[in-house]
Formats: C-alpha cells, structure tokens, sequence
C-alpha cells in the first residue's frame, strides 16, 4: 500500500503540481488549501509525511505542523516554501525538514524518500 | 584750528557703557549726548544737559536738533542731512554762545553718525566742552577734548580688533602715546577667575630715562598721529617694552588678599596712588618692584565683570597724575574690557561657530546616509516582496516543464519545455540572490581585506557553473586591501560579476582577475581575454548582459552596482590598451568610509 502524502498550500497551481509529480513517484496525495481543512481531515496515522507551505493566510505553517504534531505525532513534517528565510527560524527548527520551493522537485522528493524510508 | 575728529561707531558705544562712561565724563566736564535719525535728542549726560540747558520749559518741549541749532548756531541743523547720512563728521571749536540762561560759553562740539550693522535706523553720536567751564580756562578746556578725541580713537581701534593682545596693546599705546593720554609706562594685569587672581600680561612704555629719551626723539620726529600708532605703523620700544612685560608677567596678585590693588578690583574704583600716603605692604611691594611710587589703577570691568587691571606712571617725566589723568585712563580701561569681553566672546562664538560647522557636515554625511540606508532598505524590501510573489509561479511553470518532459514529448515539444524548465530555473537562481542579498543587507559592516573577499567569492564558483573549468584566474595583491562595508553584500557583488563572466562572456575565452590599489580606493579588476577574432563578440555579450532585453542579467549587474554605489564605491567597465574589456569594482579604503559606521 503506497504511503500517503499530505499537502497544504493555498496555491491552487502548487497542490496540482505536487499532486501530479508526487503521485507519478507512487504516492498517494491529499492536498488541501490551509491547514483547517487539513486538520478536519488528519487521523494519527493516516499519513506519513506533511508537506507544509509557510504564509498561508488563515493559519501559518508553524500552526499548522503544532497542531499536527499534536494530531498524528509520527508523521514526518517538510516545511516547504519560498522564502528561504524561514530556515533561520527557531520554529523550523521543529520539523523534519526544510525544502524551499522550486520548479526543480527533486530535493523535495529526496526528502520524502529518506523520511519515509523508500529512497 | 586742529580738527580731533570724534570718530564713533555703534560698537564704539557698546564699548563705552553710558552709565559708567557717562559719570565719568560728567567728572571731567565733557557732554556726551545722541540724536536719533529725525534729528530727536534721545540720550544726554548731566553735563551736556547743563551746557544745553535741557532743563529748559522750550527746550523740554522742543529737543531737536533745529531747536538746538537755533539756540547756539553750531551749524549742525544746516548740515543734518549730510552728517545723518554719513557723508561728513561734525566738528565745531571755539564756537561762543550763550545757553538759555544766558550763560556765556565757549564750545568745542564733535560727533558723527553711528553707522548701524543691525539694520535699525542710524544715530548721531556728540560729545561737547565748553572752555568757559573747565577750570583753568580755554587750554583745559581745549585738552580736555583733546583727550576725548583720544579715547574716540582709541575706542574705533579697540572696535577694529577681536584679537585679544592686539587689544591689549592698543590701550597701552593709548593710554602711553605722548598723542594718547600721556603716561610714561602703562601695565597691564589679566584677572583670572579660577584663582582669583591678577596675572601681570603685558607693558608698555621705556625701561630707562635714557631709552626713553632715544625713544621719543625717534617718534617724535615721524610726527606719527594716534590713530597711525594705533595701527600699529610705528610700535612702542620694542627692547625696553620686552623687558618691561617680562618683569611684570613674573607678578601674580592674589585678590583674595587685603591689599590697596584688591581694593581696587573689588569697588571697581579707580584709584591715584599718588595721592595717597599709606599704602600695605603687598601694593607697595609691586610698586618697589616696578620702581615707581606714583601710580595710577584702574580696573578694567565689564558689565561687572572684571577682566583685569591697568597701572600707569609717569616714572620717567615725573609729571604728577590728576584725577582727570586717571578718570581718562578709567574710560579708556572701560572700553578695552568690553573689547576684550568681545574678543572673548568672539572667540568663543568662533569655537562654538566651528563645531557647529562640524556637527553640520556630521549630520548632512548621516542624512545622505540615512537617505542611502532608506533606499536601500526600500530596495531591499521590494526585491524580497517580487521575488516571494515571483517564487510560486515559477515554481509551477517549471514545475509542469519538467513533468511533461517526463511524459515523452516530440522531439520540438521537449525543446521548447527544456528551455521553459531552464530559464525557470535560471529566474530562480536569480530570486535565491536578490533574496540573500536582502537578507545581507542587514547585517553589520566591518572593515575587512577585498583579497579575501574576491577570493571567497570565486571558490564560491566552484561547481556552480554549468563547465566545469572556471576560466578565471585570480592574482590577489600582496597586501591586505582594506575596505569597509558589508562583506557579505559585497562578496554577493563580487560572486555575481564573476559568475556573469564565467556563465555569459568567458566561453571561449578567458579572464584574469586581480586586486590592486586604484589611488585611495582598492579595485578588483577582471580583464576578459579571448582570441582576437572573438574581441568583437565579446563586446557584444558583455553590451548585451547590461541590455533591457536581458532583464535577469540586467537585474543582477543593477544590484551589485547599487551595492557598490551604496558603499561609496564605482562599478564599471573599461578597455585596456590591447583593446580587451574589463570589468572593475572599486571600493574605498577602510579609512577613507568611517562614516559608515
């Protein structure tokens, strides 16, 4: 049974993009758009990574992997945005990885694999 | 007739305090009174009331200078327009008349308008003897306003000096000048608050009966006016007034201590020792020092401040000092010390003046600082707002590039989604620097070598660029090259010039680097070099690579040169002799950019 990927972004483009490329590696992926969605969603062993955009306008990413942490303390959680800066923030200090983002996907499937153990 | 010209000026007035030179012309019977520019009397001494007859039912009613003309027949109403305007000076002697009470005079009237800086309407300044009065008749009366003319001329050379030993000698000269009042010798004693104490400063005056003689044969035959030795034309002696200053300024008085001269600063009354018979041990101490007995003092005040002591003799003449001697030498003492307050204050404003000229250039070098530090703040700000927003589209883009290049597109398809991915992520490349370079942009500056920095960012090259030869030899200057900034904006600077090198221009040439000293800037040079038949197509990739049409290279040469620029340094390019470009940065050295910090 694949393992399944969870992804919040509010960029519609992005959740289609990673839908798309992550399914092609062989993972099932459940996007939503902010984490509220997401979190009605989460059980605690539903999935085995999140992928978690930062500036989100309902909640933050760092709220988002809090409330995750709490929900499903196993899953893998990947930060994953554009500002770069975020790096140097004590809070990402807290997930399991820290990939910005970019038209090339291969660090961030790099990631997947060693946190989900299939690379 | 001789003309002794009342010269006065609206300094000269504030350098005679009415109310103490006032009284002390009233002592000596000279009228001092001020017209102002509607020809109205608006100041008088007691003296110049009683010759006037101010007291007068008319003269009460009507104090114009027509009503006074009209009464004495000086001329001075005739004239009024003339003198007002400062075309002509007012003098009138031996004028006879009578005052309203029918008193018989004979009056030597001078004066002239104050010439006004403050912009307030002009004054006319007088000042009268009647010979009639003086005791002694005419010849008292005509040295009395002899004298006055004396401290006139005295009081405009005191004006033309915010020099204080300039000032100093004027009064001595003045007060010694066979022209001036007359003295043989004159000391002059410093006040020093901190210590309550009179420093003797400076003298004047011979040093021997023989000197003397030799010295004013020797004047005397220049015939030299007051004012010409006033100006310093012709000095006192030099040997003799050396000596003399020497001597005295072995001397220090305490105030603190009972003595005649104590008493003397502390009333700020004159006094004429020479007239006195029992004197303390301390005055007659510095008298037998000075070998003299008969003595005048006179302290110098202002605004009850005292600024020092004036002593005069007449050792070598023997001539006895009158209280009018020493009533003319207090008038003169009260306007050297207003001129030496003045030359104090002048000093002071001069000092402070500079300071402030400094804490000017300061604060116009912070705010063409701060205005930098806004703008580039602002810069900042903006570039990492574009480049965030920039950052998920691109994404996307290449993204969905990159997964149709996947799916196995014709031969033309994957062409063009191979372009579409590469420059995404070229773009990319170029937000990931502009987004460093805003976050570099905060930290501190420092004084750091430019050989390390041109250094650091070539290595940072390596394995970055799409060939795995870099093409650019560095040659680092064999001293340190201090510069003074942001180390890590300006390697970005750097790491961005090399790169655009590396990346647009080297293939197939190549390109040396060096640092060097360009006068009080240190510079790194990076001098392309290519085979001669691709010179020209250099040129046009590196005219290209600042070109509109190439907005992410444009974008990247705009920012490292506005950090450049932002560091007080130049960015540009040249051509060498042999004709190939270079690219150069300069930076000024760590000394020359302390403002920085």
């Amino acid at each position: 049974m694949a393992e399944r990927i969870l992804v919040v972004d509010d960029d519609a483009m992005i959740r289609r993009l990673y839908t798309h490329e992550l399914g092609r590696c062989g993972w099932d992926v459940d996007a939503f758009a902010s984490g509220s969605e997401a979190l009605e969603q989460v059980a605690p062993e539903s999935h085995a990574v999140a992928i978690v955009d930062i500036e989100m306008p309902e909640m933050s990413g760092f709220d988002v992997m809090h409330l995750l942490r709490e929900r499903a303390p196993k899953m893998a959680i990947i930060l994953n945005t554009a500002y770069a800066t975020y790096k140097d923030d004590f809070q990402s200090w807290l997930a399991d990885a820290y990939v910005v983002k970019s038209s090339d996907m291969e660090p961030l499937i790099v990631k997947i694999r060693e946190l989900t153990g299939t690379s | 007739m001789s003309t002794t010209d009342v010269f006065v000026t609206e300094s000269d007035m504030l350098s005679l305090p009415s109310a103490e030179t006032d009284a002390e012309l009233d002592q000596l019977r000279v009228g001092s009174f001020r017209f102002d520019s509607d020809g109205v009397l608006v100041s008088w001494n007691k003296t110049a009331e009683r010759i006037f007859g101010l007291n007068g039912e008319d003269t009460a009613r009507d104090r114009t200078v027509a009503r006074l003309d009209a009464l004495l027949e000086s001329g001075l109403a005739h004239r009024w327009d003339d003198i007002i305007g400062g075309r002509t000076k007012f003098v009138r002697r031996g004028l006879e008349c009578t005052n309203i009470y029918g008193r018989a005079m004979c009056l030597t009237i001078t004066g002239r308008v104050i010439d006004n800086d403050s912009g307030s309407r002009p004054e006319f300044v007088g000042y009268v003897v009647d010979s009639n009065e003086q005791a002694g008749g005419t010849a008292e009366g005509h040295i009395a306003a002899e004298r006055l003319g004396v401290l006139a001329d005295v009081s405009v050379a005191l004006t033309s000096s915010l020099e204080l030993n300039q000032i100093l000698r004027t009064i001595l000269t003045g007060a010694t000048a066979s022209q001036g009042l007359g003295f043989n010798r004159a000391f002059l004693f410093l006040f020093d608050a901190t210590t309550n104490s009179l420093q003797g400063h400076i003298a004047v005056g011979p040093s021997s009966a023989e000197e003397a003689g030799d010295i004013w044969t020797n004047l005397e035959s220049k015939r030299l006016s007051l004012g010409q030795l006033l100006e310093g034309h012709e000095g006192p002696p030099q040997a003799g007034q050396d000596r003399l200053t020497e001597h005295i300024r072995q001397y220090t008085l305490s105030l603190d201590d009972e003595s005649r001269i104590s008493q003397v600063c502390q009333s700020c009354q004159w006094a004429n020792l020479q007239q006195e018979s029992v004197l303390d041990d301390i005055t007659t101490g510095l008298l037998r020092m000075l070998g003299t007995t008969r003595t005048a003092l006179v302290p110098m005040v202002s605004k009850g401040n005292l600024q020092g002591l004036i002593m005069a003799d007449n050792l070598i003449t023997s001539r006895p000092i009158s209280d009018d001697d020493v009533r003319m030498l207090q008038i003169l003492a009260n306007a050297a010390a207003v001129a030496m307050e003045r030359a104090r204050l002048y000093d002071q404003q001069l000092e402070r003046a500079q300071e402030l000229e400094k804490a000017n250039q300061l604060l116009k070098e912070s705010q063409e600082q701060i205005i930098k530090i806004e703008k580039m703040s602002i810069i900042g700000e903006l570039t990492s707002a574009v480049a965030h927003e920039l950052r998920n589209p691109l994404t996307v883009i290449g993204g969905f590039a990159n997964l149709m290049l996947k799916d196995s597109p014709s031969e033309i398809q994957r062409e063009y989604l191979s372009i579409i991915a590469n420059e995404t992520r070229r773009t990319e490349d170029v937000l990931t620097h502009l987004l460093e370079f805003h976050r570099d942009s905060q930290q501190e500056k420092t004084s750091f070598d430019l050989n390390e920095l041109a250094s650091r960012s070539l290595e940072l090259l390596t394995g970055r660029l799409s060939r795995p030869q870099l093409g650019i030899q560095l040659s680092c200057h064999s001293e340190p090259l201090l510069v003074w900034g942001n180390q890590d904006q300006l390697a970005h600077a750097a790491y961005q010039l090399y790169h655009l090198v590396a990346e647009e221009l080297l293939p197939p040439g190549k390109a040396e680097a060096r640092t060097e000293w360009h006068g009080d800037h240190a510079a790194l040079v990076i001098k392309l070099i290519c085979p001669a038949d691709g010179r020209d197509k250099m040129i046009a990739q590196l005219r290209q690579m600042f070109s509109e049409n190439r907005p992410s290279t444009r974008l990247t040469m705009l920012v490292a040169e506005e950090t450049i620029r932002y560091h007080g340094g130049s960015f540009g390019c040249s051509f060498t002799e042999d004709g190939m470009p270079s690219l150069y940065i300069e930076l000024p050295r760590a000394d020359q950019e302390v403002s920085h910090g």
